[in-house]
């Protein structure tokens, strides 16, 4: 049943009405804040990795995600701050200093640009706490299709959640833990001995570019 | 039944075996890995097969946990603790000398009151020397020499009170015999509330607040679930219970089923404790057979059925949600909150989490009462706390204390204080999580938890591990933020990346001028502190940061020798 009364929220001082279920993030978007993201895909079961869609909630001492909390009556919030934006170019920093690059061709796939246009908005300094890099580009997986180029993965999760909410498949998962958590598939084989069926979802989630879409690369060569 | 696998199992009696059962996946990889000594390729196939999962997920989950090995003979390559007290008591060198023969490090084992613990198999030997090691039972909490009344540890020196009849004997059962026959629910849990007995896994939640939550939550069959993971380095507090007074846990637990109206009960316990995993399977099987667990509780209506299932290696499988998704055979990250588990827990049903000292308190306080168990503690903080105490004191071990007890009377009157000629250069809180306390205000906090956290440090689930006056504190700090690096999840950015960035400006890596190393770290540990995803995150700069507060000519002279 529809409620009655039509609940809202204070957001960045102004009153905005929310529907049950709305997460403050998307209730944001509609109202045309910007709130940056990484692990976030709207057609994807929220997560609550990246941390860069904090925001400030009344009441609570730190801030909270956005993209996974829910909605609830006269929250109060404010999308950005000082310390907020202080933290998300900090966690812009740590993000690129795992990676040896962030530059990769838009050819790669659709969202490939997301986390080097973040980089540029925030002029975070990729090399600040440059250190050990992690993830393992699989350039042994020959197929035609997929380029899995693990150097330039954040560990975002979108094509692993990609794979298993979308399409079913459940080809890809995570092995190990922490620092040397790695995108992999059973056994971390190839994905042709895998449950993979080369829909190319993955691709086009990933905010990095860690993985190409090779027909396209070749065209353009 | 937890008892070793019969090694002529098939793979089809151990999956009949495990399949039916409720939280099956841990059982059946433990069953297949004692049988195999590893997990093989056709193990996980047969395993996903038969519990419907996807073989991707299972792999990776299975990598997850560090004492699942992939490698045939793994089960027995000996593990060795190389955690905070284990590192100044030889452990990093034993290990090296036993490299050769497939030994691996492990994190804190909880032996630190008899360092350095060796896993081999289904067994833990103890010792400094690597050909002098010896197998030996959990040492007694020592009695406090004020004889200040206890709760948890009250009985726990009797002899035989890790039997059924002696836990009889000595007051046991009592306090489930009166919330049952002469008491509602809702009595027990005000009871409870009335003690104000809180958390003592950490987070010190009123237990009579969450219990309260669950029975109040909607949804069958709602569970209860000891925390029984005890990662937490310098912690070894649950170990002297789950040894000596198992029937305390049960009990509790039970207690705590009537309370909610929970029927289902889960003990998560650590992988590195695998000699309680079969006592304690006895001691559940003792209970059952005296009609004290399953049906018909004390010829009454309630029914409450327990299982044991072991962790594999994972310290933030001691963090609830993670938990909860590790026992339902889901990749054990944290789960975002809310919804929190007294509500969404087990299976997304209402669940009771609560830490083995906190179950095994309430026994006590039902036979008693709740003034008697407020009255226990100081300056108006009510009950007790298990310290563990380690490290470099005369006599560490558990001591449980009023709350509200001098920091410095528990260090230099209970313990001894430090050895002969040596002065307390450092105190660990929490384990490892609340950082170091030093200086003057070693002598002036109290064990609770307002005091220590104006300190801006914790008292958490109380593990404290000693420094003298030798110990590089730098040195110290990256041991322990090696750890919370090796141990995080991997799930969210600050904590899967700042544990490593500063494990490695302790290493020594950047070199930098000071200025701009402290402002790197303050950067990082703000953030992280701010935005983590679970405590783990929160809580792993508190180190580098007392580090920084306490010791800055440490600090100084390890950037100044980077940089050079
Ligand atoms: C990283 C991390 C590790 C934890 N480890 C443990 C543990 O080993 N044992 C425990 O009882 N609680 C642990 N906790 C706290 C639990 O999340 C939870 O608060 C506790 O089990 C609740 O029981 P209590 O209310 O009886 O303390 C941990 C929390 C975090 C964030
Ligand atoms: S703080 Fe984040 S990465 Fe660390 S253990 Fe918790 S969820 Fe995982
Ligand atoms: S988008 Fe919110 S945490 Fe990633």
């Amino acid at each position: 049943m529809e409620k009655t009364v039509q609940a809202t929220i204070q957001l960045d001082g102004e009153t905005v009405n929310f529907a049950t279920g709305e997460t403050i993030y998307e209730i944001a978007s509609r109202a045309d804040k910007f709130i940056p993201t990484l692990c976030y895909d709207p057609r994807l079961q929220p997560f609550g990795a990246c941390r860069l869609c904090v925001v400030e909630l009344k009441g609570s001492k730190n801030p909270v995600a956005s993209c996974t909390l829910k909605a609830t009556p006269n929250m109060e919030v404010t999308t950005t701050s000082e310390r907020i934006e202080k933290f998300r170019k900090t966690l812009l920093e740590l993000v690129t200093s795992e990676n040896p690059t962030i530059a990769v061709s838009p050819l790669r796939s659709y969202a490939s640009q997301e986390l080097s246009l973040l980089v540029e908005r925030y002029a975070a300094d990729t090399q600040r706490f440059a250190g050990e890099h992690s993830g393992h580009s699989r350039l042994d997986d020959k197929n035609p299709f997929l380029l899995r180029d693990y150097d330039l993965c954040i560990s975002c999760y979108r094509c692993v959640r990609v794979c298993a909410e979308q399409e079913g498949d459940y080809a890809i998962s995570v092995m190990n833990r922490g620092f040397h958590t790695q995108i992999t598939t059973e056994f971390n084989g190839i994905l042709k001995d895998s449950a993979c069926t080369f829909c190319g979802q993955c691709v086009q989630t990933c905010p990095t570019g860690a993985l190409g879409d090779k027909k396209a690369l070749r065209f353009a060569e | 039944m937890l008892l070793p696998t019969d090694p002529g199992s098939t793979d089809s009696e151990l999956i009949e075996r495990w399949r039916g059962e409720p939280a099956p996946l841990l059982a059946l990889l433990h069953a297949f890995h004692d049988r195999d000594g590893y997990l093989s390729e056709t193990a996980l196939r047969a395993i996903a097969q038969n519990l419907r999962m996807p073989l991707a997920d299972l792999f990776g989950t299975v990598t997850f946990y560090h004492h699942f090995s992939r490698e045939p003979q793994g089960l027995n390559a000996p593990r060795i603790c190389t955690g905070p007290v284990c590192s100044l008591r030889g452990g990093r060198e034993m290990l090296a000398a036993l490299a050769s023969q497939g030994a691996t490090a492990m994190p804190c084992a909880g032996r630190c009151d008899e360092p350095v613990p060796v896993l081999q198999g289904q067994r833990v030997l103890v010792g400094t020397k690597l050909d002098q090691l010896v197998h030996k039972a959990t040492i007694l909490p020592p009695p406090n020499p004020g004889g200040i009344e206890e709760c948890v540890f009250a009985e726990i020196r009797q002899p035989g009170r890790n039997t059924l009849a002696g836990y009889r004997r000595t007051g046991g059962y009592e306090g489930l015999t009166r919330a049952v026959t002469t008491m509602t629910p809702s009595a027990v849990i005000e009871f409870v509330r009335q003690s104000k007995l809180a958390g003592r896994g950490g987070a010190g939640f009123p237990t009579g607040q969450k219990w309260q939550a669950v029975a109040d939550a909607v949804g069958q069959p709602k569970a209860i679930v000891c925390n029984a993971d005890e990662g937490e380095p310098g912690c070894f507090k649950d170990r002297a219970i789950l040894d000596y007074d198992p029937f305390a846990v049960i009990e509790g637990m039970t207690i705590a089923a009537y309370a909610t109206g929970a029927t289902r009960g889960f003990i998560y316990l650590r992988y590195e404790y695998p000699e309680i995993a079969a006592s304690f399977q006895r001691a559940i099987d003792a209970a059952v057979a005296a009609n004290l667990v399953g049906n018909n509780i004390l010829g009454t209506a309630f029914h409450f059925a327990l299982y044991i299932r072991r962790g594999a290696g994972a310290y933030i499988c001691g963090e609830e949600g993670s938990l909860l998704n590790s026992l339902e055979g889901k990749h054990p990250f944290p789960r975002n909150r809310p919804p929190f588990p007294v509500t969404h827990g087990f299976e997304n049903l209402p669940t009771a989490v609560n830490n083995v000292e906190t179950l095994a308190s309430v026994p006590q306080i039902m036979r008693r009462s709740p003034e008697w168990y407020q009255g226990l503690g100081r300056n108006g903080h009510a009950g007790t706390k298990l310290v563990s105490l380690s490290g470099d004191v005369q006599q560490p071990g558990n001591y449980e204390v009023p709350f509200g007890l001098p920091l410095r009377t528990l260090l230099y009157e209970w313990a001894g204080g430090p050895l002969p000629g040596r002065s307390l250069q450092a105190v660990t809180m929490a384990g490892l999580s609340g950082g170091f306390l030093a200086k003057d205000d070693l002598a002036t906090v109290t064990i609770d938890e307002p005091s220590i956290r104006s300190k801006g440090s914790m008292l958490g689930a109380a593990g404290m591990i000693a420094f003298d006056d030798r110990r590089n504190m730098v040195e110290v700090a990256h041991n322990a933020m090696e750890f919370f690096a090796h141990e995080s999840c991997g799930k969210c950015f600050p904590c899967r990346i700042g544990t490593q960035r500063l494990t490695e400006r302790l290493a020594g890596a950047s070199p930098q001028t000071l200025p701009i190393w402290l402002a790197e770290v303050d950067d990082i540990s703000q953030t992280m502190k701010a935005v983590s995803a679970c405590g783990l995150g929160m809580a792993a700069p508190l180190v580098i940061e007392s580090l920084v507060r306490y010791f800055p000519e440490q600090v100084a002279q390890h950037v100044a020798k980077v940089s050079d």
